[in-house]
């Protein structure tokens, strides 16, 4: 059986080399490229963001809808007729760009992990099926976004139609009942389905005042990454790695020596004046000395 | 200089990140003036004035650029501070910075602003001074690349006798002969005037009709709108 002009055997074994070459101390850890913070975040610039991702030693990614799907918006159309043309797109099932886009991945050994994508309320069943379609023929294993419990409610019904998973990503925001922001709304979540994961954001929950490493310790079979970045407690502002309150290292040690099937995924929004690949590097090799020591 | 929020944690990497990414980093040459390791390309050039530059790296380094933009160019939920008319009223930076402090915990947006209260005054204030220079360099920009209307003089002078008039009087006098509509517009707005450095002698400091001149001028610059400066330079050319 071929897969995109390669063997099975071969293409898992690309899978776990392309896995393996951030699969550090027996923790995979992977980017979410927001962390770029120069780089627009579209299809123009995917061969940038593959080249940074090898460039920082990276073999799995969380990878964005606005790096893969085409643009429609144009000076004089109108919000609707650009969102009718996203959906139509979307339904045609354009499987060549799809794969096209996975093979652009695979040759430079980096595995798609999760497909990021903000899903809302004008989302139809069809173009939600759609979606997770399309990010399975990326490869990756679930479709996570921003979306709140009442939406996730919905959507909980559509990853095992396609043997995937939804991540449900939490915020800061303790004002809203609806969103994911503690314990209790990721409770709920996760209720909805066993095809629901968690993905933690370790900044995002410390500065809403949550416990990460509790919550692993209560959760972690229903974690499927965390996105590791620091912030300060009490909605504090974002700090490099070790200079906020988000116990980094201590969750990484959790996951290592647990042996928990966590990815780790940076991301990270505090600045910094030096070039972003030195910034993501410097992350990383933080995140390493974690689990190397 | 190192950034003032580059912590020993990340400092012990620095050995870790030369060794493993010079060899792979294309050389990228810096800029006149910026020192190595600054990221020109993405910051932009540093400016000319220290204390302004100052204030650039502040709102970089403590992550306001990440949503708000270098150039006020707002990312995804993040406030468009170039229109805010919340930024447009602070005047000495104290409404910017007492928001920074306390955040806005309280929101409808999916990630509420962050708060800022572990930054020195000195600190909140350099970004408010960044937000407010930001602006008016984009608010140039953008009156300089708007087609407006022909102005409309009467409107123009009752703007004028509103908010100018109390420092400028006959000093105008003859300026619609002396310049032309490009050159009036400039000298009102332009925002090399109002960044000139501020010099630290005893007499400048005391010279109350030059500060006040440079702050309303500021203020015209971040708040008028393309018509109220069309209107303004065609009321001048009466004069």
């Amino acid at each position: 059986m071929a897969i995109a002009g390669t063997s099975i055997v071969s293409a898992v074994s690309a899978w776990k080399d392309a896995a393996n070459r951030s699969l550090i101390g027996g923790v995979q850890f992977g980017l979410q490229p927001f962390c770029y913070h120069d780089l627009a975040m579209t299809p123009d610039n995917r061969p940038t963001l593959v080249k940074r991702l090898v460039q920082n030693g990276f073999g799995m990614v969380e990878l964005h809808a606005t790096w893969v799907e085409p643009r429609f918006a144009d000076p004089g159309v109108s919000a609707e007729d650009t969102r009718e043309k996203q959906r139509a797109w979307r339904l045609s099932q354009p499987a060549d760009h799809y794969a096209g886009i996975k093979r652009e991945l695979d040759a430079a050994g980096i595995t798609i992990f999760t497909y990021y994508v903000n899903i809302n309320d004008t989302y139809t069943d069809a173009e939600i099926d759609a979606v997770f379609a399309g990010a399975k023929m990326l490869g990756a294993k679930g479709c996570v976004g921003s979306q709140g419990l009442a939406l996730s409610k919905r959507l909980a019904a559509f990853p095992g139609k396609h043997g995937m998973f939804l991540g449900i990503h939490n915020h800061a925001n303790l004002s809203d009942a609806d969103a994911f922001a503690t314990e209790d709304s990721f409770v709920k979540g996760l209720a909805f389905s066993p095809d629901v994961k968690a993905t933690l954001d370790t900044r995002h929950f410390t500065a809403a005042n949550g416990d990460c490493l509790g919550f692993l310790e209560r959760h972690h079979e229903r974690v499927s990454s965390v996105h590791l970045g620091d912030r300060r407690r009490n909605n504090g502002r974002s700090a490099p790695f070790g200079e906020g309150d988000a116990p980094i290292i201590e969750v990484l040690r959790m996951i290592r020596d647990n042996k928990w099937p966590i990815v780790a995924l940076l991301e990270f929004e505090h600045g910094t004046l030096r070039p972003q690949v030195e910034e993501v590097q410097l992350m990383f090799d933080y995140c390493k000395r974690a689990v190397l020591s | 200089m190192l950034s003032p929020r580059t912590g020993l944690s990340v400092l012990s990497c620095a050995a870790m990140l030369t060794g493993s990414l010079a060899a792979q980093s294309p050389s990228t040459p810096s800029p006149a003036g910026a020192r190595p390791g600054y990221d020109a390309e993405y910051i932009g050039p540093p400016l000319a004035d220290a204390v302004m530059q100052t204030a650039k790296e502040t709102y970089v380094v403590f992550g306001c650029a990440y949503c708000h933009g270098i150039t006020l160019t707002p990312r995804g939920e993040a406030a468009d501070l170039m229109h805010s008319p919340l930024v447009g009223a602070d005047t000495n930076g104290d409404t910017i910075a007492a928001i920074l402090r306390a955040g806005i915990p309280r929101t409808a947006k999916l990630s509420p602003m962050p708060q800022f209260s572990d930054l020195s005054d000195r600190q909140l204030h350099d970004i408010a001074r960044y937000i407010h220079y930001a602006r008016r360099q984009g608010h140039y920009k953008e009156i300089v690349e708007t087609k407006s209307a022909p102005g409309n003089p009467a409107a123009g002078g009752s703007y004028f006798a509103q908010n100018c008039e109390s420092c400028h009087g006959a000093d105008l006098d003859g300026i619609g002969k002396k310049y032309d509509a490009t050159a009036i517009r400039d000298r009102m707005l332009e925002p090399a005037t109002l960044e000139s450095l501020q010099i630290f002698t005893l007499d400048s400091l005391k010279d109350t009709r030059l500060a006040t001149g440079r702050q309303r001028h500021r203020f015209l610059l971040e708040n008028v709108t393309p018509t109220e400066v069309a209107n303004l330079v065609a009321y001048l050319q009466t004069r």
